[in-house]
């Protein structure tokens, strides 16, 4: 789904409640995907503009989760290890999205450049995280 | 899509500040100019911020309500945060949030029992 316009957040939260619930993650589990997808998702509205949110389920041997993908062509992060410090940002925001996203999620994998945008794919696997 | 609003009642001395259960953001950043609004239209010694509602709370969501709470301050008011969900407890402390200064209440009643110690003379604790 595209994130293009502020109450696309609400839309991306919605989107994720739905499919982790639908995966068969507890209540504290969905909100932290959630949680997660509401930062990374206000990131691509703040930073790049507009973007996308992809997700799916996912299965790994006798593993089952989800994935969830954050892609915008936006500026990049150019200072991609600071930003993943807790406190760092370079707007307003409280700089907790990034290394938030990560401690909410089981996985998260970052591809980023200056000028050739960001994608961010976070996983969360069921049982993995003791909910 | 209907977006929700925040509720804003004036209970005795207490503004008791109910929020949606997934606000958009526009509708958390009505938080501060509603409550503001409503703190200088009432003679009230504070508010009740109810989150029993509320599913979700990222970093926007609570650098708002710090940033309100701090602002009824202030004005010389108080504000206690009453309800929240656990897992949305969990979340927002493994996210990082910082809500700790905050006053805070298991629900609505304990809050307004608080309020109520505090007309014994007492401040809200």
């Amino acid at each position: 789904m595209p994130i293009c316009v502020e109450s696309d957040i609400v839309s991306a939260r919605r989107a994720v409640r739905e499919a982790a619930t639908h995966a068969g993650f507890g209540t504290t589990d969905v909100t932290r995907l959630v949680t997660a997808a509401s930062e990374l998702a206000r990131n691509i509205y703040k930073y790049a503009g507009t973007g996308n949110m992809i997700w799916r389920e996912i299965r790994s041997g006798e593993l089952h989760g989800i994935e969830i993908r954050f892609v915008d062509s936006g500026p990049g992060i150019v200072d991609l290890e600071a930003a993943m410090v807790a406190g760092y940002s370079t707007t307003d925001g409280l700089g907790m999205g990034l290394p938030g996203a990560k401690r909410l999620t089981d996985e998260m994998e970052v591809t980023t450049a200056p000028g050739k945008g960001t994608s961010i794919t976070v996983r969360k696997w069921l049982g993995a995280s003791g909910s | 899509m209907k977006s929700e609003n925040i509720s804003v009642i004036k209970i005795r001395d207490v503004l008791m500040v109910t929020m949606p259960a997934d606000p958009e953001d526009e509708t958390v950043s009505g938080l501060q100019s509603q409550t503001l609004e409503a703190m200088a239209q009432n003679e009230v010694r504070g508010l009740i911020l109810d989150l029993s509602r509320v599913e979700s709370l990222d970093s926007y969501f609570a650098r708002t309500v710090t940033e309100t709470a701090r602002m009824v301050t202030l004005m010389g008011g108080e504000t206690i945060i009453a309800g929240m969900r656990p897992p949305v407890a969990i979340t927002a402390t493994q996210l990082g949030l910082k809500l700790g200064a905050l006053r805070t209440a298991l629900n609505v009643d304990a809050a307004l029992t608080m309020v109520g110690e505090t007309k014994a003379g007492k401040r809200w604790q």
